[in-house]
């Protein structure tokens, strides 16, 4: 079953750059695709339209069966359930590590703070950082920030998860972390899209690799 | 030495602290009154609605450009021309809250502005409404950032009250001219008086500033 759905989909910036030519792509749940391609090739354009982040121009956009074209679809709830991982962390600077974990299931999804908390705490676990929950994101690694971010977007129970070159901004010695655990988070069965610079990780773990290139397709590679 | 003794005699400080208290009660209400009104206005201009926003930062800029002591006169004089009379205390309080209510909105502006936009992005893909992002994660974030801007605007307000005593505000500044009407030779005595109850007061305020935003700070 199709989770994120691209027809003809077409982008153009309002500087009337052409980021996103005719774009075909049919992602199915619990698969790992990602997306490999040079600077400036519209990969993480791609990717952030999957959440509403850029808007499309031309074309149809099926998202969990929303049509992100359609101005009448709730992007709030599509974004409960479409993770996102960012390059540089975008941890909230203000809250803790604890609270950047239950802000969203606390607000959007309405949990209760105990049960958010306690399922923070599981998950700080998985990621390898239970005894970060009071330390603030100034105070971490970049790898550290990672692991929390993708807690953060796990906590939502989200049916898919994107990644923005997630171990970019990252020393190497802390990559291996957080490959680690998108790998967990794949091996568990996740729908996720990665955009990266990680060929190792795009074989290994990945179910399909996209190149782009000058805002197209070039290639498509099953692993 | 003797001229500063008899100018600083008890009856003569009683009625400059006197007047310092006004020149405190209408700088706390145009804190106040600024400080909703220049929030407003800021987060207006941040925004971005068409036009709306256009508007606001045309007034805000208009406003910033003008001299506090246009304001205070068009309020306190000008305003009876079009049959609005306000007494000199509330005239004073709307002339200042006025100018710094501009000046307020271009520094929350700013300071919003300043939060990186990955915050946003983050907190929208975590699901949040624009809202909850803004109450939850912009807002607290940039209002550390502008403590130190919005403090100096506060001084730089309890200062500017003593322009008012050109519309015959009773404040510290305008009393010290009465006393040392009475004999010139109080002038400097009056004038050293003034400026350490000034600064006094602006310098713990900005220590009180310092300590806070080091307190605040992530």
């Amino acid at each position: 079953m199709s989770m994120i759905e691209f027809k003809h989909v077409e982008k153009y910036y309002p500087n009337k750059f052409h980021a996103l030519k005719d774009i075909n792509l049919t992602i199915d749940k619990g698969e790992v695709v990602t997306i490999i391609g040079p600077s400036g090739s519209g990969k993480s354009t791609l990717l952030r339209t999957i959440n509403g982040l850029e808007s499309i121009s031309e074309g149809q956009l099926l998202v969990n069966n929303m049509d992100l074209a359609d101005k009448k679809t709730d992007i709030n709830r599509l974004r409960k359930d479409v993770g996102m991982v960012f390059q540089h962390f975008n941890l909230y600077a203000n809250k803790s590590v604890l609270d950047n974990i239950t802000l969203g299931p606390r607000l959007v999804l309405k949990t209760s703070k105990e049960d958010a908390e306690a399922e923070a705490h599981e998950l700080l676990k998985t990621v390898g950082l239970a005894d970060k929950a009071a330390s603030f994101p100034s105070m971490l690694s970049g790898g550290q920030k990672q692991r929390i971010a993708i807690a953060r977007s796990l906590a939502m129970h989200p049916k898919a998860i994107l990644f923005d070159e997630p171990t970019s901004a990252l020393d190497p010695e802390t990559i291996g972390d957080v490959l680690a655990v998108m790998q967990q988070i794949a091996n568990q069965g996740m729908t996720m899209v990665v955009v990266t610079h990680e060929m190792g990780f795009a074989r290994h773990v990945g179910d399909r690799i996209v190149f782009m290139r000058t805002a197209r397709f070039w290639k498509t590679v099953a692993t | 030495m003797d001229t500063f003794v008899k100018a600083l005699s008890w009856v003569n400080l009683r009625y400059l602290f006197e007047g310092f208290g006004i020149t405190i009660e209408v700088s706390l209400w145009a804190i106040v009154l600024s400080f909703i009104v220049g929030s407003l206005l800021g987060v207006a201009r941040y925004v971005n609605v068409k036009y709306f926003s256009a508007i606001v930062g045309f007034v805000i800029d208009i406003i910033r450009n003008l001299p506090l002591i246009l304001i205070l006169f068009f309020v306190y004089f000008g305003l009876p021309g079009i049959g609005i009379r306000v007494a000199v205390v509330p005239a004073a309080i709307i002339a200042l809250s006025i100018f710094e209510s501009a000046m307020l909105a271009e520094i929350i502006r700013s300071g919003i502005n300043a939060v990186p936009k990955g915050q946003m992005e983050a907190a929208r893909s975590n699901g949040l409404t624009y809202v909850q992002a803004m109450t939850q994660v912009i807002m607290p974030q940039a209002f550390r950032k502008m403590i130190p801007p919005i403090v100096s605007q506060f001084i730089s307000l309890i200062k500017d009250t003593s322009l008012a005593t050109i519309i015959l505000l009773p404040e510290a500044m305008y009393r010290a001219e009465i006393i040392y009407g009475q004999n010139v030779n109080y002038m400097i005595p009056m004038y050293v008086a003034l400026a350490v109850i000034y600064f006094v007061i602006n310098y713990l305020l900005s220590i009180a500033s310092r300590h806070l935003a080091k307190r605040l700070a992530i």
